[in-house]
């Protein structure tokens, strides 16, 4: 008896050892998950989580939103890049568990995640009615009628350029003129790389950052790019206006600085004068503003080739996962109001998808320092209404469109394949996913 | 699942074997060392071979105390540090990703990881060295060849086991199957059978200790310096581990080394801030390396026999 | 190596099983205790090990015969399928053609530079410790931070190395863009880290070749180099057989420092550098198929085999090729 009950004890002490360190890290995780209570009564305090990616402008929003709901204590995860945030969005939604409260969708992987809508809580409330945009609403509607996830901005396009490289190229500076220089309001993208040559005869810069980066910026204005809509059957390799926008960038390279856009070189380009011309969602000033640091001479032209251009945008959805739907749903309600999008674009100028915001007058008077000053509230707000197109972006628009990104840098960056040859690996794996 | 260990893991019993051997046959041989005389040629090629070893680290160093402008413009940094450092790590351990949590996550996960191999291992290897029953041999030839398995090529199944436990993004996840190693088993009883004489565990029970209480009293505190050796090398390899946490933690709950990777993965990219990071995650186990460093050296060269 | 404690072993005088016996030790509880024990104790490993090692390893086959998906589940049962498409794809064997080519580029290289380190540090260096911890600092480094130092340096346009390379009047290198570079610049990151720890383990063997080996071979007028490799890299064949073995399973296992080469962690546009662990990470978790990814853990399982076995082979021939010296020294060496 004696012997046993000593080994009983020796054994526990053991594992004692353990099992405290092991208590250190369930308290731990559990503050992660934010369930330090049960479900909610209204006083209790509860901490919700948010995950967004890249730059949302959203860090003054929440201590404001803490500071008026003193029961909610917010924690913000924020992913590098919409990749990243895919990947472990994925996981976490196999999983069971792991995603936060609030999860920030790009408009890229909106469908794939619509595939699962019945993991998420349907948001359609009469608060939100004629927010925004139909196109943007339908985005995020299933066929039944759920709302899945409420918009938060979009990404029209305009052409940032290095105004003193275009000074040094005898090019006008002034963004009116660059405007009109690259066609107005009936702006073609003949006429882009019509400028595009014009400067590369005047300059040892680079013209344009990537090729991919164009092509993104073309494929946009595509109704279906690479899916027919309602059926999902993939069509990319046949659709003839990919394959021409493909060789219109492969036409084009060397206008082009070769750079993989987000790769080591593409940021330090930047720092280095490594091209003058940019094509700019909204969302990108802040990226330009942040690896430029320092640098003078950028600005920002309301102009863009083939009718306007959207690309990216993104949602906040409630998965069914969360513990606090009630509440998420009122911070997501919340954030993706007209006044507090106004606030997000001028912190790290995410351009609204609210309609009330677009058309506010307060929009209008928003400028960027960075970009000499240019009103990037009214700028955007032309952009955002010269869009036509929503174009269908299906459950496998997201591989298919990185593929394509990369058969293009195979060619421009690496130069390990000719624009034939990578084509037809894109064909491969297109078919492979499809 | 043993994970990236399977190197330094299984390379030690190399060196232990050597060493060994090694410790045999000094008495064997005519003089201890080599009387050979390093020329200054020697001395100049191992300075090199120093450097080439710090020198990242002091790369590091240099773009963590600068600025991103200061990186992107000179692509060879400044060869004296910039003055940014403080500046730059304030900066990372305030950055979204948080730092701290993912310092702390790694002290846990390869705190408990160490003790927990060294505690297991411990108990087999006594088993194993100086216990007799059945199936010993057997068991202990399998354990030797669990060694080479590469577990890590079963994260399919364990993501899905994970899953099933709802550990998925827990530490736990993390902790359990990095709980034992087959090294940790064979090197314990390698040591035992050589540290721990029969009288002592003979002495224990005739004085009508249990077997538990022998193992406590008399086992534990001889395999003490092997054990020590173990949780290090442990604890080493459960910090540097990538592959599996990355899978299963996600970013919500990270470890040091998913902490970096999503420092890296974001769209604007602060070079500066990126390197303070791994300046951050490096400084631990620097300090661990300067404390126990000569201990590292003497583990792989000597097995830890002579502690 | 497990029987080289032997001599001390003494067991039939002190077999401990036996002694409660002979103290007259024999209440019921007590021989349980001494019965049960040694199990009880081996328990956790072999329980623990089964669930999180073996177990996982053996149903990554069941896996690899479905559709199983990483959101939805288990699917039908599809026999080989996700074999015969993991093996169609060329993705698989670019991944497998880089996964060898950086591990050619990091074992060949690292065991010969480890060699030669562990020469240096056998003469009698003064500051010994010094040194040795000088070369091991790399090894508490993890991978990833390592990977980040790397890839900056390794940058194509911005890059260290390519900058001093012009300065000195070379042209540049596309590490980012060309395979071979690439592994190159991948296999120098798993260098950096290990080599001084295998350095580490060929100094322990070197010091363990007796030195009146050395002393009639100088008697015999054998210069230097002819004494390293007619005594020393003889001597050192399980050693080399060892590092080789476990570089082996390690190095065609690799992940973190590919993933970590460029932040998109997809191996490079034209997958440059996509091994067949971070394939395996793309199929399971970012196309959510989790069946092939199975596929290709199996498949990755029989190639370490392979290579494992390849290797040994290989390595013994070469280590035991030379000197006759070296069946008078393994006369006198135990092993």
């Amino acid at each position: 008896m004696r012997t046993t009950r000593k080994r009983a004890l020796a054994l526990t002490a053991g594992i004692a050892g353990i099992a405290l360190v092991a208590t250190g890290c369930s308290s731990g995780s559990d503050d992660e998950g934010g369930d330090d209570a049960g479900s909610g009564d209204s006083d209790e305090k509860i901490t919700l989580t948010i995950s967004t990616f890249n730059e949302w402008g959203y860090e003054p929003l929440l201590e404001q939103y803490m500071d008026e709901n003193p029961s909610i204590t917010i924690e913000h995860n924020k992913f590098g890049t919409s990749n990243e945030a895919r990947d472990q969005f994925n996981t976490s939604l196999a999983a069971g568990s792991g995603l936060a409260d609030v999860v920030g969708i790009e408009i890229d992987w909106m469908t794939e995640v619509m595939q699962y809508s019945d993991q998420f809580t349907d948001l359609a409330s009469d608060s939100v009615e004629g927010r925004w945009q139909d196109w943007k609403v339908g985005q995020a509607t299933t066929p039944d009628g759920k709302l899945v996830g409420y918009g938060t901005d979009i990404g029209p396009e305009g052409i940032a350029y290095r105004s003193d490289l275009f000074a040094a190229a005898g090019l006008p500076t002034d963004r009116a003129e660059v405007a009109e220089l690259f066609g107005g309001e009936d702006a073609t993208w003949d006429d882009f790389f019509a400028v595009g040559e014009q400067f590369a005869a005047a300059s040892e810069v680079p013209f344009y950052d990537s090729g991919a980066a164009v092509y993104q910026g073309m494929v946009n204005q595509l109704e279906a790019a690479y899916e027919t809509p309602g059926t999902d059957e993939v069509i990319a390799t046949e659709n003839a206006d990919v394959k021409d926008i493909y060789d219109t960038i492969m036409a084009h390279t060397e206008l082009s600085a070769g750079l993989q856009q987000w790769g080591e070189d593409w940021n330090n380009s930047f720092q280095t004068d490594g091209f003058a011309v940019m094509l700019a969602p909204s969302w990108m000033l802040g990226v330009i503003e942040g690896q430029a640091e320092g640098v003078e001479g950028w600005d920002i032209a309301d102009v863009f080739p083939g009718g306007g251009g959207n690309w990216g945008g993104s949602f906040l959805t409630v998965p069914a996962q969360s513990k606090y739907p009630e509440e998420a749903k009122a911070l997501a309600d919340w954030l993706t109001a007209p006044e507090q999008q106004l606030v997000a674009f001028q912190t790290s100028g995410n351009f609204p998808s609210q309609v009330e915001a677009q058309e506010s007058e307060e929009i209008k008077a928003i400028t960027n320092e960075f970009f000499n000053d240019a009103p990037i509230g009214e700028i955007f707000a032309t952009r955002a209404a010269a869009v036509t197109v929503a174009p269908y972006k299906g459950a496998n628009y997201f591989p298919i469109n990185d593929a394509m990104a990369q058969a293009i840098n195979r060619v421009e960056v690496d130069g390990t394949d000719d624009a034939t040859s990578s084509w037809d690996k894109w064909v491969a794996e297109v078919e492979a996913i499809g | 699942m043993s994970t990236t260990p399977s190197i330094p893991v299984i390379a030690q019993t190399a060196g232990r074997g050597a060493a060994r051997s090694a410790a045999r046959r000094r008495h064997q041989a005519s003089g201890a060392g080599s009387d050979r005389k390093p020329g200054r040629l020697t001395y100049v090629l191992m300075s090199v071979v120093l450097l080439a070893s710090a020198y990242p680290l002091y790369f590091a160093l240099q773009l963590a105390s600068s600025t991103s402008a200061d990186i992107a413009q000179n692509p060879i940094p400044p060869l004296l540090p910039g003055s940014h450092l403080f500046e730059n790590i304030g900066r990372v351990l305030a950055a979204d990703i948080d730092l701290w949590q993912a310092m702390f996550n790694s002290l846990l996960v390869s705190g408990a990881t160490a003790l927990s191999v060294v505690m297991f291992a411990t108990l087999a290897g006594y088993s194993f060295a100086k216990l007799r029953f059945r199936g010993r041999g057997p068991l202990l030839v399998f354990v030797i060849g669990t060694m080479a398995v590469p577990t890590q090529l079963g994260v399919v199944p364990l993501f899905i086991v994970m899953r099933e436990l709802n550990l998925v993004g827990s530490l736990w996840a993390v902790i359990l199957p990095g709980m034992v190693t087959a090294f940790g088993v064979f090197w314990m009883t390698q040591y035992l059978e050589g540290a721990l004489p029969y009288e002592l565990i003979e002495a224990a029970r005739v004085d009508g200790a249990s077997m538990i209480r022998t193992f406590w009293h008399v086992a534990l505190p001889a395999a003490r310096p092997a054990a020590a050796m173990l949780g290090l090398f442990t604890f080493i390899a459960s910090w540097t581990n990538f592959f599996w946490p990355s899978i299963v933690l996600g970013t919500t709950n990270p470890t040091l080394p998913v902490a970096l990777q999503l420092l890296q993965a974001g769209f604007f990219k602060d070079m500066a801030l990126i390197m303070a990071g791994v300046i951050v995650s490096v400084i631990p186990l620097i300090a661990l390396f300067a404390v126990a460093g000569r201990h590292l050296v003497a583990g792989i060269m000597q097995g830890a026999v002579k502690g | 190596m497990a029987t080289q404690t032997a001599p001390t072993r003494a067991r039939p005088a002190s077999d401990p099983s036996r002694s409660p016996r002979r103290v007259g030790f024999s209440q019921r509880l007590g021989k349980w205790d001494v019965k049960l024990s040694p199990y009880l104790y081996i328990s956790p490993f072999f329980i623990i090990f089964a669930i999180t090692g073996l177990f996982p390893l053996i149903y990554t086959g069941w896996v690899s015969l479905h559709d199983w998906d990483l959101l939805g589940g288990q699917g039908d049962f599809v026999g080989f399928e996700n074999f015969t498409q993991v093996l169609g794809q060329a993705y698989f064997w670019k991944a497998l053609r880089n996964t060898i080519s950086i591990f050619l580029w990091s074992s060949v290289p690292q065991v010969i530079a480890a060699i030669v380190i562990a020469a240096m540090l056998d003469a009698n260096l003064r500051a010994k410790t010094f040194w040795r911890m000088g070369v091991l600092l790399p090894y508490v480094v993890a991978p990833v931070a390592v990977a980040l130092v790397f890839s900056k340096m390794f940058a194509d346009d911005s890059g260290l190395i390519n900058t001093v390379l012009e300065n000195i009047g070379l042209s540049p290198v596309g590490w980012h863009s060309e395979a071979m570079p690439a592994h190159v610049a991948i296999a120098t990151m798993v260098n950096f880290r290990w080599t001084g720890y295998n350095t580490l383990i060929f100094l322990a063997a070197m010091q363990a070749i007796p030195r009146d080996l050395y002393e009639a071979a100088v008697i015999d007028g054998a210069s230097r180099w002819r004494q390293f490799i007619s005594i020393t890299i003889p001597m050192l064949r399980p050693t080399i057989i060892f590092v080789v073995l476990t570089s082996t399973i390690g190095g065609l296992q690799i992940y973190d420092e590919p993933r970590m080469y460029d932040q998109m962690g997809q191996g490079g546009n034209d997958r440059q550098w996509l091994t067949v662990t971070l394939y395996l990470y793309e199929l399971g978790w970012r196309n959510t198929n989790l069946g092939r990814a199975a596929a290709v853990a199996w498949l990755l399982f029989m190639i370490i085999v392979v290579f494992a076995v390849a290797n040994y082979l290989i390595t013994r021939r070469i280590a035991s090729d030379s000197a006759p010296k070296q069946r008078r020294v393994a006369g006198r060496n135990p092993r």
